[in-house]
């Protein structure tokens, strides 16, 4: 029996029985088309916050002590002549030392607690924190530690509602201060937080807080960030007396990381989801194949008489076998298509009200995916298509012809 | 003019029983008998007496339990199951009383099936060739109906078709007309003597009717697994002009 004819047997026995080919292929319909789905809302997703971090972060170095993000780690290490050193290195551009002032703050019966940066104005340049109203923070401010403050958008809102904040005195702490500038929001909703702070100057921080070592500094870097990085790792050894020729992380007292690392940690935590929800989409597959695998041993059953007319007319084992496995293979990648096509569809959709949600949101189509699915679809055909394809094959052209 | 022609069928001590566990039934208790090509043979017997399991194992769909099978002289009972296929797909061909026919498809799907598994002949002269198969049996016209579309009678030669297009060495025909009404039965059976008549085709017709077994030149009548009388001596019925079944 040529190929064609196996094909031509399976389309016009699978036309016939249109009703059971599209619950056959139902199940690899949903499975193919979650995988898809999954697969390509995660990696937009990730996509999207990797887009957002981006768009302030390139050039960023930050260097904390590794109490910041460890337990037990030092949280005094930085000092002032720490800051100064850096600042004179010449793969080094804009610094801004912080000194965080953890008190709430509030203006009248109003109470928020925002993070509270002491810094310069350099922060702001570093970050593309932009101004809405009034002016940043200037070094006169540092020098005259004056009680001024600038404050984020969302704060704004929180503490003065329509009522314009320039001129107004905001309490922190004990102490008041005279909001300066307002910033502009930074429009993006998985970093709200950004539009939360309150920023005053560095020197007024430290003498609010007593203290004497830096909470953290950020800076941009002169062209490439490792080299920075690298820069600044041994001046801060160097100065800190740390012997650290196998550059282990665990006896250094601080941390300088670039904000392009941290993407690259964000993007695989959202790498590990993506496959995680991929790995939960597979599993439908499965079920899929299984149902599949049902469905065709049932209709084995109800084609037996087929079966063995087919015989009884030369078919051999090997042709029924042939045909049985391509039917269940053309069907389960029919709705592989299928599935890939309503998947990438309400992929789409999905994207589409995010973009409304969220202001900007791009459709990432794995294609990686869509082959995967496609493979799996296809696998599952031939694996779960095999043990009924078999017990057709085997049936006597007599059983199936005394059937009635 | 004496030369000796190997008959298309011989039978030598023929026996079939079922098994079922330990329980032997036994259903052919010795067949012995010669088909010649060109024959138009009747096996006649009541209801149980294994017409149906002997033309099955003469059919290559089963097998004896012992006793010899010759087709053109040569024993069967050692082939292969490809081998098997090979000889249904080109040698025989069979009529149902059922019909079995593929349901939901067209005529000519249905006539054309047996080609697909036809080792020889080409697959661009399937077409004509079930065309012309379904024109001896009288359907051009419903070549691109369903099957599911037509009358009893018409699914009949329809089946019919399907055997000739092969152009088997003989075909077997089970109780043909057992599903059918009076007309019918006997439009099936006009098909089937002009077969025989104008083409030479070899033909065996299973039927448990002494009326329906007389379109045939001989009867082979079997009881209880038995041939209990094989015979030409009577008059073959015409299916042409025959007047009292319609
Ligand atoms: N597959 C089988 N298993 C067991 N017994 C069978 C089987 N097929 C037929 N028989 C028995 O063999 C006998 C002959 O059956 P069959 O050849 O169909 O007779 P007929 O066609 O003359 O009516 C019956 O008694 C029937 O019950
Ligand atoms: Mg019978």
């Amino acid at each position: 029996m040529l190929l064609n004819d196996t094909i031509g047997s399976a389309a016009s026995a699978l036309r016939a029985h249109k009703m059971r080919s599209a619950l056959t292929m139902l199940g690899v319909i949903i499975g193919v088309g979650s995988v898809v789905l999954m697969v390509s809302v995660g990696k937009s997703f990730q996509r999207y916050i990797l887009d957002q971090i981006a768009s302030f972060s390139s050039n960023l170095v930050e260097v904390y002590p590794t109490g910041f993000e460890k337990f037990g780690g030092s949280t005094d290490s930085l000092t002032e002549d720490d800051f100064r050193a850096v600042e004179k290195l010449t793969t080094v551009q804009t610094v801004a030392p912080v000194i965080f002032i953890t008190e709430k703050t509030t203006y009248g019966s109003e109470e928020l607690s925002p993070w509270v940066f002491g810094t310069t104005k350099n922060f702001f340049a570093n970050y593309g924190l932009k101004l809405q109203a009034g002016r940043l923070l200037d070094d006169r401010d540092n020098s005259a530690a004056s009680s001024v403050a600038v404050i984020s958008s969302q704060t704004a809102e929180d503490l003065f509602g329509n009522r314009d904040p320039l001129g107004q005195r905001i309490q922190v702490g004990k102490k008041f201060y005279t909001v300066v500038g307002v910033l502009q929001s930074i429009g993006s909703p998985v970093l709200q937080d950004m539009d939360t702070p309150v920023y005053v100057p560095y020197s007024t921080a430290r003498a609010v807080t007593g203290q004497k070592y830096l909470s953290y500094m950020t800076l941009r870097a002169v062209g490439d960030y490792e080299l920075t990085v690298a820069d600044i790792t041994s001046l801060l050894r160097q100065r800190h007396s740390i012997h650290n020729p196998e550059n282990d992380k665990d006896k250094d007292d601080f941390v300088a990381r670039s904000a392009e690392q941290a993407t690259e940690i964000v993007g695989q935590v959202t790498l590990g989801l993506t496959a995680f929800m991929g790995l939960i989409a597979g599993i439908s597959l499965l079920v899929g194949g299984i149902g599949i695998m049902n469905i065709m041993l049932v209709s084995v059953t109800e084609r037996t008489k087929e079966i063995g007319l087919r015989k009884a007319v030369g078919a051999r084992r090997s042709d029924i076998l042939r045909q049985f496995l391509f039917e269940a293979v053309f069907l389960t990648s029919l709705g592989g298509v299928i599935g890939i096509l309503l998947g990438t569809a309400l992929g789409l959709f999905l994207s589409a009200v995010a973009a409304k949600l969220l202001g900007s949101f791009t459709f990432v189509l794995s294609v990686k995916a869509l082959f995967a699915a496609m493979m799996m679809a296809m696998g599952t055909g031939l694996v779960f298509g095999l043990y009924p394809a078999k017990k057709a094959a085997s049936l006597s052209p007599m059983e199936a012809i005394r059937w009635d | 003019m004496l030369k000796k022609v190997v008959p298309l069928i011989e039978t030598v001590d023929l026996q079939k029983s079922y098994f079922s566990g330990d329980l032997e039934t036994p259903v052919l208790h010795g067949i012995d008998f010669v088909i010649q090509e060109g024959e138009f043979v009747s096996i006649m017997g009541p209801s149980g007496s294994g017409k149906s399991t002997l033309m099955h194992i003469l059919g290559f769909l089963d097998t004896p339990t012992s006793g010899s099978y010759l087709f053109r002289g040569e024993k069967t009972r050692v082939l292969e199951d490809d081998a098997l296929a090979r000889i249904r797909a080109t040698r025989v061909s069979f009529v149902f009383q059922a019909f079995n026919l593929l349901p939901r498809t067209t005529v000519l799907e249905n006539v054309i099936l047996p080609l697909l598994y036809h080792p020889t002949i080409p697959a661009s002269e399937r077409e004509e060739r079930a065309m012309k198969a379904i024109a001896e049996v009288g359907l051009t016209e419903r070549t691109t109906y369903l099957t599911n579309q037509l009358s009893g009678g018409q699914q009949q030669r329809v089946a019919i078709a399907r055997a000739l297009v092969t152009e088997p060495d003989i075909i077997f025909a089970d109780e043909p007309t057992g599903n059918l009404d009076s007309a019918s039965g006997l439009q099936v059976m006009n098909v089937l003597q002009e077969l025989h008549d104008h083409q030479g085709s070899t033909i065996v017709l299973v039927t448990h009717e002494k009326a329906t077994a007389e379109y045939a030149a001989r009867i082979i009548q079997l009881l209880d697994g038995r041939i209990s009388s094989d015979s030409r001596d009577f008059k073959r019925k015409d299916a042409k002009t025959n007047t009292d079944l319609k």
